[in-house]
C-alpha cells in the first residue's frame, strides 16, 4: 500500500513546511493515527472534541479523476489513492 | 435611539447644497442599515428608467447600528447606487472604516445628488460640512489623491474615501476605495461618483454612537473573539487570509481559469496559500476591531515591483489576475492588483474583461490590429497594458470600459458565447458547475454575478451546519436538490443582514462561531430592540424584495435570471469533472425558488408577498 497524504494550506506549522507524506495503511483511521507519530499535535487540531474530522477541513480522497469527500474516520482507501487535508472553501 | 446618530446628510452637487435630515426609529426598525437603507432611498428617489449617470441618479453611503462597536468590520459601509454596469440596483459592501467615521461625524448615511459643475470633493467633519474644489485632485491617480487632500493641514487626519481616473472616465466597473486600503469594487458605484464631479470625501469626527446595553456588548465581543480564536475554525483564514482558498477551490475544481474554459491550473502551486505566503507576503492587517485578520499586506522589487500601500490581492484577484488569464506569477498578480487600485478599477471585472479579450484573440475574432498589441494568456505585461487601456478607456479600452456584456455584443462574431457576466456584471471567481446553490445565487441575485451575495456550498456538505436556518441535512456542493431553499435564506441572512448590521460575512460561515442567535443579540444590544431571528430575517427578506421590485421597475424578470452559456458546458477534469449546470436544471430551481419566495413564475413578487413584509 502507498498512500500521498497531501496538505494544502492547512497545518504547515505542524508539518514544518512539508507538504507531502507517504504511509501504508487502508483506513483513514489509522492513516491519521500514523501520521501523529509524524506530525505531533495534528489530530488535536484536524478532530473535534466528538472525535469527528473537524467541520473548519476537509479530507479528500483523489482516486484518479474521482474526487470524494471523506465524512469519517471509516473512509476506505486503496493502493495510489491520495489524501489531500485542506481547509473548507469559505468565499473570497 | 441606540445605534444611530438619528440623521443623514443630503448633498446637492448641482445646487451646491447640503441639508441634514432626521431619521425615525419606525424606519430604522424596517430597514435597520447599510444596503437595507440603500435600497429604500434608491428605490424611493428614482422612478425608472433613468440614466445611471443622470444627476438625479443618487449615490447613497449608508452605514449600520453595529459600525457603533467597531466589531469584526462593523465600521465598514454599504455604497448603493443605480449600476452603470447592470442598468439595475447596484451596492457594494466595503469593510475599513468609513461607517464608523461617518457616525463619528454626527451621520447614520450620506445621500449624494446633482452633479457639480466642477471637480469637487467634500469635507465632513462634526457640525461642518463644505463642498470643496476638486480640481487639483482631477486626473490623479487614487495614491496621489490621498496624498494631496492629507497634505492640506485642515484635511489632517481626516479618512479618505475616493475614486481613480477610472472612475473619472467612467469606466463601467471603477471602483471606489477608502484609505487605499478598503475598495468597494463591484457594480461600478465609482463611476457614478466621478459622474458627479466628486472625486473625494474626507471624513473628520470622533463622536461617539449610543448603545442601549454595552456591558452586554462587551459580553458577547468577549465571547465571539474567544471562540474565534480558540475553535479552530478560523485558523486557516487567519494564517493566510482568503489564500486559503486558492488551493481547495484548484483541488475541488472550481478555481476559474482560462476565462473559466477548466477549472484547474497546471500552475497552481506557484499561486496557491503557501506560494503566496513564500513569495509576495509582507504582513497581515485587521478591520478594526478583528481577531481574525485576513488582508494581506504584499510587498515586491523584482521582477516586478509594487508597494503594501494598497495591501494586497485577495482570492478573487488572486484568481481572476491568476488562472483565469493563465498567469502564474504572484509578483505579476500583485503588480496588476496595484494597478487595478491606483487606477480604481474592479479586479473581478477587470480580470473577466481581459480573459474574454484573450479568448477573443484565441479564435481569431480579435487580432493584434485590433488592439495594437498581441494578447497572449499568461503575459503579464499584456494584462498590465490592458488594465491601464481600460482605465484611461484609450483605444480598444474605450470599448472594454464597459464591461463584457457590451464589448461582446458590439464585437458580435459569437463572442456572447464566452462574455462571463450575469445581467451585465462579469462573474466571480467560482465557477457554478462545481457548486450549484453558487450558480442559483449569480442567477437570482439583485446585482447579477456576485459571489457574497450567498453563502458557498462547501459549508453545506457536513451535518448541522446551520441548524438555526434549518439547514441540518448534508448537501454535496454538487447537487441541485435543496439549494433552491438554501439560497433563499443564505441570501437574506447573509447576503444582505450582514451589510445591513453591518458586520464580516466571514465568521457567519459554518462552522464559524458568528452565529445567527449571537448576530440578533448584538443588535438588540447595541439598538435596545427586541428582535427576534425571525424579524431579523424578514429584514432581509423585505429588504431582498424591494432591491427585486427596483429592477422589476426596469423591466427586468425571469428571461434575464440566466447563466453564461459557458456553464452549460461540461467540465472534462478536475474535482468537478463531468459537472455543468445545463438550462433546464436552471429553470426547475428557479420554479422552486420563486415559489418559496413567493414570487410569479416570472419573478415578480405577488402583492400578497409585498403586503407580508409591508412593501405594499
Amino acid at each position: 500500500m502507498a498512500i500521498t497524504v497531501t496538505f494544502l494550506s492547512a497545518f504547515q506549522d505542524l508539518t514544518h513546511g512539508k507538504k507531502l507524506f507517504l504511509v501504508d495503511e487502508d483506513r483513514l483511521s489509522k492513516i491519521l493515527d500514523g501520521l501523529e507519530r509524524e506530525v505531533p499535535g495534528l489530530k488535536a487540531k484536524l478532530f473535534d472534541k466528538e472525535g469527528k474530522i473537524h467541520p473548519a477541513y476537509n479530507v479528500m480522497l483523489v482516486r484518479g479523476d474521482v474526487l470524494q469527500l471523506c465524512l469519517d474516520l471509516d473512509c476506505n482507501v486503496e493502493n495510489g489513492d491520495e489524501l489531500v487535508i485542506a481547509p473548507i472553501i469559505s468565499g473570497g | 435611539m441606540y445605534g444611530y446618530q438619528g440623521k443623514i446628510l443630503r448633498v446637492d452637487l448641482s445646487l451646491r447644497k447640503i441639508e441634514e435630515e432626521p431619521v425615525d426609529e419606525a424606519f430604522l426598525k424596517k430597514y435597520v442599515g447599510g444596503v437595507g437603507f440603500g435600497v429604500r432611498w434608491l428605490y424611493d428617489l428614482l422612478q425608472g428608467g433613468e440614466d445611471p449617470f443622470s444627476p438625479k441618479a443618487p449615490l447613497i453611503f449608508a452605514s449600520g447600528p453595529l459600525a457603533s462597536i467597531r466589531f469584526l468590520g462593523s465600521t465598514g459601509i454599504s455604497i448603493t447606487g443605480k449600476s452603470p454596469l447592470l442598468g439595475l440596483i447596484g451596492d457594494t459592501d466595503m469593510r475599513g472604516r468609513m461607517g464608523g467615521s461617518l457616525k463619528g461625524c454626527g451621520y447614520d448615511a450620506l445621500i449624494i445628488e446633482g452633479k457639480s459643475d466642477s471637480p469637487v470633493y467634500l469635507r465632513i467633519t462634526e457640525g461642518s460640512f463644505q463642498i470643496l474644489d476638486g480640481r487639483e485632485l482631477w486626473g490623479k491617480d487614487t495614491r496621489q489623491t490621498q496624498e494631496i487632500i492629507l497634505s492640506d493641514p485642515q484635511n489632517r487626519n481626516g479618512l479618505v474615501t475616493s475614486i481613480g481616473v477610472a472612475g473619472e472616465k467612467l469606466v463601467k466597473y471603477a471602483n471606489i476605495n477608502c484609505e487605499l486600503q478598503f475598495f468597494a469594487g463591484r457594480t461600478g458605484a465609482g463611476a457614478v461618483m466621478g459622474s458627479k464631479n466628486l472625486k473625494a470625501i474626507v471624513l473628520g469626527g470622533k463622536q461617539k454612537t449610543p448603545v442601549s446595553d454595552m456591558e452586554k456588548v462587551k459580553e458577547l465581543v468577549k465571547a465571539i473573539s474567544t471562540k474565534i480564536q480558540t475553535d479552530g475554525t478560523c485558523d486557516t483564514l487567519s494564517k493566510y487570509g482568503t489564500w486559503n482558498t486558492t488551493g481547495p477551490a484548484n483541488l475541488n475544481g472550481i478555481l476559474p481559469t482560462k476565462n473559466f474554459q477548466t477549472t484547474t491550473f497546471s500552475e497552481i502551486s506557484k499561486i496557491d496559500g503557501d506560494a503566496m505566503l513564500n513569495t509576495i507576503y509582507a504582513m497581515k492587517r485587521t478591520c478594526p476591531g478583528c481577531p481574525i485578520g485576513c488582508r494581506r499586506v504584499v510587498k515586491g522589487e523584482t521582477p516586478y515591483s509594487f508597494s503594501s500601500e494598497f495591501g494586497g490581492p485577495q482570492y478573487e484577484t488572486v484568481a481572476s489576475m491568476g488562472s483565469l488569464l493563465l498567469n502564474g506569477n504572484p509578483y505579476a498578480i500583485a503588480k496588476a492588483n496595484e494597478l487595478c487600485n491606483l487606477y480604481g478599477i474592479d479586479t473581478i471585472s477587470t480580470g473577466v474583461t481581459i480573459a474574454f479579450v484573450m479568448e477573443c484573440f484565441d479564435r481569431g475574432v480579435l487580432t493584434e490590429k485590433d488592439l495594437g498589441f498581441k494578447l497572449k494568456w499568461g503575459d503579464p505585461e499584456g494584462i498590465f497594458r490592458m488594465i491601464e487601456l481600460i482605465s484611461l478607456r484609450e483605444g480598444p479600452g474605450d470599448l472594454l470600459a464597459e464591461g463584457v456584456k457590451r464589448a461582446s455584443q458590439r464585437i458580435g462574431k459569437g463572442s456572447e458565447q464566452w462574455a462571463l457576466h450575469v445581467k451585465g456584471m462579469e462573474v466571480p471567481m467560482h465557477d457554478p458547475r462545481g457548486k450549484k446553490g453558487m450558480g442559483l445565487a449569480y442567477a437570482t441575485s439583485f446585482k447579477g454575478a456576485d459571489h457574497e451575495s450567498s453563502m458557498h456550498d462547501e459549508a453545506y456538505q457536513r451535518e448541522n451546519a446551520l441548524p438555526e436556518l434549518g439547514f441540518t441535512v448534508p448537501m454535496a456542493r454538487k447537487q441541485f436538490e435543496g439549494k433552491a431553499a438554501l439560497v433563499k435564506s443564505l441570501q437574506e441572512y447573509w447576503g444582505v443582514m450582514s451589510d445591513a448590521a453591518p458586520i464580516c460575512k466571514f465568521p457567519m460561515i459554518p462552522p464559524r462561531p458568528l452565529k445567527p442567535g449571537l448576530v440578533v443579540e448584538l443588535l438588540n444590544a447595541v439598538t435596545g430592540w427586541n428582535f427576534t431571528l425571525e424579524d431579523f430575517l424578514t429584514t432581509g427578506e423585505r429588504i431582498f424584495n424591494l432591491a427585486r421590485m427596483f429592477n422589476v421597475r426596469e423591466e427586468m424578470n425571469r428571461k434575464d435570471d440566466l447563466l453564461p452559456l459557458r456553464f452549460e458546458e461540461t467540465l472534462k477534469e478536475g474535482g468537478s469533472a463531468g459537472e455543468s449546470y445545463p438550462r433546464k436544471e436552471l429553470e426547475k430551481l428557479l420554479d422552486e425558488y420563486y415559489r418559496l419566495r413567493g414570487w410569479n413564475p416570472e419573478g415578480v413578487p405577488t402583492p400578497e408577498t409585498l403586503k407580508r413584509l409591508g412593501l405594499n
